[in-house]
């Protein structure tokens, strides 16, 4: 979509969205007792641009099952065709079948793209998925491109970044492409498409005469995604190869406003954090520079933070010197800019460990820990506590508020400690700019003047000692998958997970 | 014939695993890639039985497709014992082992005397066929594990082709159990909603009874194996259809079935019907369409047409069985069109082309109930956006109060503004 048509999405707010996303927070998929498949991830890119139309290449199941998002729940993939392939296609192959199917897809459906996605029955009986493609192309009036999920190596999550490598690849890059000059694309997930979250960013990059190109996913089209080639740079959330392809075909330059790279070079940990005042200070610096706007960027920034201290020092007042326990992973620039006292950092490593190594682990409990102090924060660090632990010390600190998402928050309260949930922040506001951190404010204010005590008929059941939002059958269900797909598990960092001693490991699982 | 189809159905696996899951003490490990073992767990996981999901993964791996997974899922066998300590355990071998050619039913002598759950494995890849096989096939394997006592008498009645992940499963199961002990007819095992030993047991039955005609493989082979006899009824929607099932049950065993209590039941049911009796007026003749399986939709469009009075426009069988065939010719029909196993985008045509006021469906007839602005009342497999915690039923003399009660107020609860003239 067009920065110019922000205004439309504002039926996007509507409260019982975040309702909606929230009743399914507590079901345990994204790696804590099931992931999804690369094929949902495609099928969320699919989904992402609106007119666009996934065709699987594999068997009903595929398909029909698949039409649960686990992205979101609350929302179906209702349109799934697939080429409901069978024994014989296993035996004699499917191409010729995927080519029939592209040209029916388009002809029922009518589509501006269609996006090919393979199983791994598609996979193992080694369609030549490309081949079959090109030639129904040839009888189609729309752009077909294919996912196998082998684009993007082990960037996470697959389904998504290979769909997206896919449709950079086959799709935008592309030779003759006239140049919006001087302008930028803000690029969210596919899965969030909430534009709404980059008005402020959009409103200062412009104030810098930086141009927006296209505002990236948020009711976008299939040209949307073919005009992004025409912007200088891409501004992306996380890394994402088609991004870095982007960058190596169509000379359109690449920034991440997350990642650790910045860390890296310096080992200042005041650069892990885009967001908040100084983070994002930095970070519209760091486009400036590459966008050559030094110059008008400058002015804006400052006029635009002096703006937002004066607010933000009435909007503060209250949160002065409140104690708050904290998730390692949560923004310290934001909380300094509120002005509470961070008094316990909770770090918890159980699902960390599956996709970092373990240095990377200590590194983040390091930096984390440096940037602490450097605020002038003294928290008490706790890493993986049990409930016990963590409620000794959180009286022993006398505490305010704990920052814990829904699903858990009657543990704290039935103690008589609020909660404070940043869920709904995080998914939709918490971005490079200003605005968030006064944001913060009023989330903060609000969870104090909620209800300290509470009878949570959740008290009445029993729930793991470990992991604390589930049930201890689920936690087992969990640590089973874990132990089941790691290569890194440590019985160790499960100390309650007693049960799993005495199983036969192999090679496999270890 | 189309190439591409949009299925209503699942593929063998998710049939195979409605299965084996309504076994309470059984879990079911699937030796699969992510993806099916993510979307087997959620549909079990986000209905109203959450405290009872019993799904693991073998953790299949692309590497494994080379090297083969069948060291990994014998891991995920003894994990599953151990920290589970289940009765049973299905391995259900998915689409990329089979097409691998793994060998999971010779697990069973490989991890023999190793485990002291019962092992039940079988191939179930998704080109294998559709869930409704997998369905069949589970039930029809767990013959071999059931053991006939002879010393002791046999007595009660199997229910086969109960699906424990439906909607207000657990209600329709304490209703048709009232009814059949109120005629003096215990049930003796479910399949599938009972132990594992409940299911041993089985063949002590007197009858096998089919739900809808699912189970029919699994019946038969019970006959030919301890010369069990079965009979297929409707599913009890409504009051023709309950007192049929018991009517049809008791006549089975040479048992006329009690008119006092039918009598009973009707007079409830009478009473139910005069407390909202302008709204029963009210919805007579309206336009509605039924979309799910054929164990249950084509007896839901019969009670709608025949007792409720509403007008079937359409009926789109999602899944099928044994029993699909017999039911399409049936001299009366009480729907106007009827579709089987349609793609879904032929469906939603349909759907627009019939007027429905109402869709009986599953969640996934949410999108095109939207957009006709007709109400959706969830009835058929899968439902995973409602959840039943009161235990209500849909079968049954007792089921006829909550299902009216809820088509009704799906049309009584819509905000007129929001349906656009």
């Amino acid at each position: 979509m067009n920065p110019e048509e922000l205004d439309l999405i504002s039926r996007d707010e509507a409260p019982i969205l975040d309702t909606m996303r929230r009743i399914y927070s507590a079901v345990p998929v994204h790696h804590l007792a099931a992931i999804h498949g690369k094929i949902v991830g495609a099928l969320a890119v699919a989904d992402a641009i609106v007119d666009a139309l996934p065709l699987i290449h594999g068997p009903v199941g595929c398909a029909f099952q698949r039409k649960l998002n686990p992205f979101n729940l609350s929302s179906t993939f209702y349109d799934t065709p697939c080429t409901n392939l069978n024994n014989v296609d296993v035996v004699y192959g499917a191409e010729e079948k995927l080519c029939k199917g592209v040209v029916e897809a388009y002809e029922r459906y009518s589509p501006r793209l269609i996006i090919v996605i393979t199983t791994c029955t598609t996979d193992l009986i080694g369609d030549d998925i490309e081949a079959a493609v090109e030639k129904a192309m040839e009888m189609v009036g729309c752009p077909v491109v294919y996912s196998t999920g082998d684009f993007v190596g082990r960037s996470r999550p697959v389904g998504i970044q290979d769909a997206l490598y896919a449709v950079a690849d086959q799709m935008i890059c592309r030779n003759e492409v006239e140049k919006n000059e001087g302008s930028v694309n803000l690029i969210n997930s596919p899965t969030q498409r909430n534009a709404l979250k980059f008005q402020e960013m959009a409103r200062l990059l412009t104030q810098m005469e930086i141009k927006i190109n296209k505002i990236c996913f948020d009711h976008t089209t299939t040209e949307d995604m073919m005009d992004l080639a025409r912007a200088d740079l891409n501004i992306t959330g996380y890394r994402m190869p088609w991004a870095e392809l982007m960058k190596e075909k169509m000379n359109v330059d690449y920034c991440k406003i997350t990642g650790w790279d910045r860390y890296n070079k310096k080992k200042d940990p005041e650069l892990i954090s885009p967001y908040g005042i100084a983070g994002s200070c930095r970070f519209l610096e760091e486009i400036a520079r590459i966008m050559g706007r030094e110059g008008e960027a400058e002015p804006v920034i400052k006029k635009n933070r002096t703006a937002a201290e004066a607010r933000l020092e009435a909007a503060s007042k209250e949160l002065k010197g409140v104690k708050v326990a904290v998730p390692v992973g949560f923004s310290l620039n934001l909380l300094k800019d509120i002005g509470v006292d961070v008094a316990a950092l909770v770090y918890r490593t159980q699902t960390l460990s599956h996709g970092l190594t373990e240095r990377a682990v200590r590194e983040i409990e390091r930096a984390n820990l440096s940037l602490a102090e450097l605020y002038g924060f003294h928290p008490e660090l706790l890493v993986n506590p049990t409930p016990d632990e963590e409620l000794k010390t959180f009286r022993k600190r006398q505490m305010d508020l704990v920052m814990a998402p829904a699903k858990i928050a009657h543990f704290y309260n039935r103690e008589g400690i609020r909660t404070v949930d940043v869920g709904d922040f995080t998914q939709k506001k918490l971005n490079v700019g200003f605005l968030p951190s006064i944001e913060l404010c009023r989330v903060f204010r609000e969870a104090l003047g909620k209800a300290k005590v509470r009878s949570p008929l959740l008290d009445l059941m029993e729930f793991d000692g470990g992991i604390s939002n589930l049930t201890p059958h689920w936690a087992k269900t969990a640590l089973s998958f874990h132990h089941l797909r790691s290569k890194n598990f440590r019985d160790g960092y499960y100390y309650h997970f007693q049960g799993l001693a005495g199983v036969e490991l192999n090679e496999h699982n270890i | 014939m189309s190439t591409i189809y949009d299925p209503l159905f699942d593929c063998k696996m998710v049939g195979a695993l409605r299965a084996m899951h309504g076994i309470n003490d059984c879990i079911s490990i699937i030796h699969g890639r992510n993806g099916c073992h993510c979307g087997a767990l959620l549909l079990q996981t986000l209905g109203s039985e959450q405290n009872s999901v019993r799904v693991l993964t073998s953790g299949l791996k692309a590497s494994d497709e080379v090297y083969s997974g069948e060291e990994r899922l014998s891991s995920a066998i003894r994990l599953a014992d151990q920290v589970f300590e289940p009765k049973a355990i299905a391995v259900l071998n998915c689409s990329a082992p089979v097409i691998m050619g793994e060998d999971v039913e010779g697990l069973d002598l490989l991890l023999e005397g190793e485990t002291r759950s019962e092992l039940v494995a079988m191939d179930v890849g998704g080109p294998e066929g559709p869930a409704w096989i997998g369905y069949e096939e589970a039930l029809t394997k767990l013959v071999s594990r059931m053991r006939l006592n002879e010393d002791v008498p046999r007595g009660g009645i199997n229910l086969l082709g109960f699906k424990a992940d439906d909607l207000c499963s657990r209600g329709d199961l304490n209703e048709m159990n009232r009814i059949l002990r109120d005629q003096g007819l215990p049930l003796n095992s479910v399949l599938c909603g009972s132990s594992f030993e409940e299911v041993k047991k089985a063949p002590q039955a007197e009858l096998n009874v089919l739900l809808g005609g699912d189970g029919l493989d699994c019946a038969k082979a019970m006959e030919e194996e301890f010369d069990l006899p079965y009979i297929s009824v409707p599913y009890p929607y409504g009051l023709k259809k309950s007192v049929q099932f018991v009517e049809m049950i008791g006549g089975a065993l040479g048992r006329e079935a009690d008119p006092q209590i039918l009598e009973m039941e009707r007079e409830r049911v009478k009473r139910t019907v005069e407390r909202a009796h302008m709204f029963f007026q009210g919805i007579y003749s309206m336009p509605v369409a039924v979309v799910g399986e054929s164990g249950r939709a084509f007896d839901l469009a019969e009670f709608l047409s025949s007792e409720l009075g509403t007008d079937v426009k359409l009926l789109a069988i999602s899944s099928s069985n044994f029993a699909t065939l017999e039911k399409m010719t049936a001299k009366e029909a009480h729907y106007q069109r009827l579709m089987i196993e349609p793609d879904r985008w032929d469906m939603n045509r349909a759907l627009e082309a019939s007027g429905a006021a109402l869709i009986f469906g599953s969640s996934f007839e949410k999108r095109i109930a939207s957009e006709l602005q007709a109400s959706l009342v969830r009835v058929s497999y899968p439902v995973i956006d409602e959840i039943s915690l009161s235990d209500l039923p849909f079968a049954g003399f007792s089921g006829i109060a909550h299902l009216c009660e809820k088509i009704i107020n799906s049309i009584l609860t819509r905000n007129k503004d929001e349906v656009k003239a």
